[in-house]
């Protein structure tokens, strides 16, 4: 059967003109909410991360830098002796600077600054240690000494970009929605303009299927554009949008970046809509020519 | 001989407005000729339509082919039509398709291949006088060469019925009488044949039964055995060799 030949000439369609440029504005919405997702999930998952299995210990500077020194030594020791510990590392000075970087500016980088150590331990939560257990024991050897255990603050911020990354997901459904929508309502009045060629189809002994394929392949082909007409408009977007997450300052946020994943993820969304336009559109045939004799 | 199109009684109303058939009952045997006749708004349409299935009776019983047509299944409605042929009144050309593949349409449907439905729509376009036309939309054809048009694609499939709504209305006596030999050699060959006509030489000529229909009642008036239709040999004989060069469905 050629196509060609028995096909209803939906593409001349007054409705079809607009419809490629509407899925195209939908696509290109349904691209940033999952490139969104996705980003802020990148986000969120580092700080889960952090939140989850680190705790940062800081050891206040003394007068004598040996003396410190040592007591750092001695602190590392225990750490690694304490169990549910899993690694223990000294965090480089340059490194502390350049967190404190964004809040105190150049200050930092003074030499009479008095900047405590850091210590970073991984922790096994399961074992059950707490960051009283570890203070009680290093508190033996320096007194002033603070253990931060990082759930308590940034768990607050993980439920925050959780929400937001649900948001995104609750705007792409309802893209799909509105999608949906969009071709239920412009098929049913295709067929309405193509009545008596649907009829005389039936006549001639077109099942159903044969009839609703040739609008699920209309579906297919507006989807597709409209899909790619998206892709393209939202390639810039998200390459600037990449270009200002990897501007951000350091240590600011976790750095979240539009990877190959991404790029992948957002292509899927064609396919996806240009499926969901054709199924909706041979799901709303086959629906309407039931009613038919 | 067997029935292939039998109505008991059936009534036809459009909504909730008066019935426009009643008690309608009448049996066409396999190889029947009948034309349809009745003043305008009689019912002719009304009754063609039940015929090829476009409506459902309000009442009664419909059978196609010796089966109920109100208990068939959906899914079987386009094998039965597959075997009916209509030429309608107006036509009901596909205006987006040449006039090859708007006689094409019910062997694509069918799914034939195209090497065949290429000889069989080429051959049947010869005889009907449009081989210079095939790749003409029918928007630019006169109404006679769409009714030609038509005609073709009712009969490319050698349906067993072929309903026929004024088949002779728009074209010359010739081309009429040339029609109406193709009907008649379809028509030996097994197919049911129904024409709805106001013609009246058309009905003179070809002396056939007539079901006679007026404020929406049905009377069968039987053929007078004596009075047969004088056949224009050359015609007869080119519609026969066309028709069984033409595949059966």
């Amino acid at each position: 059967m050629s196509l060609k030949q028995t096909n209803l000439a939906l593409a001349k369609d007054d409705t079809n003109r607009f419809l490629p440029w509407l899925i195209a504005f939908m696509s290109l919405l349904a691209i940033l909410s999952v490139a969104g997702f996705l980003l802020l999930k990148q986000v969120s998952d580092l700080f889960e991360y952090n939140s989850n299995d680190t705790m940062t210990i800081q050891v206040p500077s003394g007068n004598s830098e040996k003396r410190t020194n040592k007591k750092i030594t001695q602190i590392i020791n225990i750490l690694k002796e304490t169990g549910g510990v899993i690694e223990v590392s000294l965090v480089p000075k340059v490194e502390v600077i350049q967190l404190l970087k964004p809040w105190l500016g150049t200050i930092s980088e003074s030499q009479t600054l008095p900047l405590p150590q850091i210590i970073d331990i991984q922790i096994d939560r399961s074992s059950g240690i707490t960051p009283e257990k570890i203070s009680n024991v290093l508190t033996i050897i320096v007194p002033d000494i603070t253990v931060d255990d990082h759930s308590i603050w940034l768990i607050g911020l993980v439920k925050t970009l959780q929400s937001a990354e649900l948001m995104a997901l609750f705007i792409l459904l309802l893209i799909i929605f509105i999608i949906i929508g969009t071709v239920i309502f412009t098929t049913r009045t295709g067929m309405g303009i193509h009545k008596q060629t649907i009829e005389v189809l039936h006549f001639v002994g077109a099942h159903d299927d044969f009839i609703a394929r040739q609008f699920a392949i209309r579906g297919l082909v507006v989807g597709l554009q409209g899909g790619l007409i998206g892709f393209l408009f939202a390639i810039p977007i998200l390459y600037v949008f990449d270009n200002l997450l990897q501007n951000l300052e350091e240590g600011f946020l976790p750095k979240a970046e539009v990877n190959i994943f991404v790029w992948l993820s957002v292509a899927l969304v064609v396919p996806m809509i240009s499926s969901i336009t054709m199924l909706t559109a041979r799901g709303t045939v086959l629906k309407s020519l039931k009613k038919m004799l | 001989m067997t029935e292939v199109i039998k109505f008991e009684s059936v009534g036809l109303r459009y909504g909730l407005g008066p019935e426009v058939l009643q008690d309608i009952s009448f049996n066409l045997e396999t190889a029947s000729f009948h034309f349809l006749i009745g003043p305008s708004g009689a019912g002719k349409s009304s009754l063609l339509r039940l015929m090829y299935l476009a409506h459902r009776q309000t009442r009664g019983i419909i059978s196609l082919f010796g089966r109920d047509t109100a208990s068939l299944p959906r899914t079987e409605l386009p094998k039965l039509r597959r075997r009916i042929g209509v030429m309608f009144q107006d036509f009901r050309l596909l205006p987006h398709l040449t006039a090859f593949d708007n006689v094409a349409l019910p062997l694509r449907v069918a799914g034939m291949k195209e090497t065949k439905i290429k000889r069989y729509v080429e051959e049947l376009l010869v005889w009907v006088g449009l081989e210079n036309h095939m790749d003409v939309r029918p928007t630019t054809m006169s109404g006679g060469q769409q009714q030609r048009i038509a005609i073709a694609r009712a009969v490319i499939a050698r349906p067993k019925i072929l309903y026929a709504d004024e088949p002779t209305g728009n074209v010359d006596d010739r081309i009429a009488a040339r029609l109406m030999h193709l009907f008649d050699e379809l028509n030996k060959l097994g197919t049911t044949v129904i024409i709805a006509t106001h013609n009246e030489s058309i009905i003179q000529e070809f002396r056939r039964p007539i079901l006679r229909i007026e404020s929406g009642r049905l009377t069968v008036v039987p053929l007078d055995k004596d009075n047969k239709s004088s056949d224009n040999k050359s015609n007869v004989k080119r519609a026969t060799q066309l028709l069984e060069s033409l595949s059966p469905e």
